[in-house]
């Protein structure tokens, strides 16, 4: 008798938010052109004005730092699931991510600011 | 509400998406981890426009623009990044063009069509008994089909 149990459906952190339950609403998922940015320029313009120095940012610069933002997400995030599969785990962990700074040197300027 | 710039957070529902998408199927991620990478990417924002900042200052600009943005990348060691950025910012650029291009044509048409509206204003109640016409043909060629 196979029991589905073997499937792994891990529930530990993740909870009810499975999959959709999120507010935002469904961003088109198959059409490429539309994922220029999925982050909303609004809170990156944000954060560059947070910067003292800074005067005043193109807004070819923010989509660009938007989108390099995704970027480093889905590297890091990688990166990140590295060390999880050597612990044989499914589920990314704080101290993944931890280590994978540790490790990756284009992460060192994240030491100590995650705390 | 945000009092410092670290505490400027990127939306954890598309934090999630990205990350879940950059993993296998499957794979999980603890809350813990999603926010911390979600503060993560606010640190990367903060640093990268920092660095940015520094290329505009060098070329006495006040206003950053994305060249200075790449040579950020490449300054952070994310020259990876440089040319996926690059063909985003092409095809944003071609996006720009379009939207100037169709609000423009928008206006042209909206111009066109006030005129139009007026020299119309007669031919309405004609338009209507031409509908109903069609309806009609074409529950009869529904008709036809199931016989």
């Amino acid at each position: 008798m196979a029991a589905a149990a073997g499937s792994g459906t891990p529930r530990e952190e993740e909870g009810p938010s499975g999959e959709a339950a999120a507010p935002q609403p469904q961003a088109p998922t198959s059409a490429p052109g539309a994922r220029l940015s999925r982050l909303p320029l609004a809170r990156v313009k944000a954060l560059v004005k947070a910067d003292p120095d800074v005067t005043l940012a193109g807004q070819e610069a923010i989509f660009i730092l938007a989108r390099a933002a995704e970027l480093f997400v889905e590297t890091i995030a990688k990166d990140a699931y590295c060390c999880a599969q050597q612990g044989k785990r499914k589920t990314l962990q704080r101290r993944d991510l931890d280590n994978a700074i540790e490790a990756v040197d284009e992460f060192a300027f994240l030491e100590g600011t995650l705390d | 509400m945000a009092e410092r710039p670290e505490d400027l957070n990127l939306p954890n529902a598309v934090i999630t998406r990205i990350i879940k998408e950059a993993l296998p199927d499957g794979v999980n991620i603890s809350k813990e981890a999603r926010s911390a990478i979600s503060r993560a990417a606010s640190v990367f924002v903060l640093y990268a426009t920092s660095c940015a900042n520094n290329f505009a200052m060098k070329g006495k600009r006040k206003t950053l623009n994305a060249s200075d943005v790449l040579s950020a990348m490449e300054e952070m060691e994310f020259q990876r990044f440089v040319t996926p950025l690059k063909e985003a910012l092409e095809a944003y650029r071609r996006e720009q063009k379009g939207k100037k291009e169709a609000s423009e044509q928008k206006k042209k048409d909206k111009d066109k069509k006030t005129d139009a509206e007026e020299q119309d204003k007669g031919r309405d109640d004609d338009n209507d008994e031409d509908e109903e016409r069609l309806e009609e043909e074409e529950q009869n060629e529904e008709e036809e089909v199931d016989n």
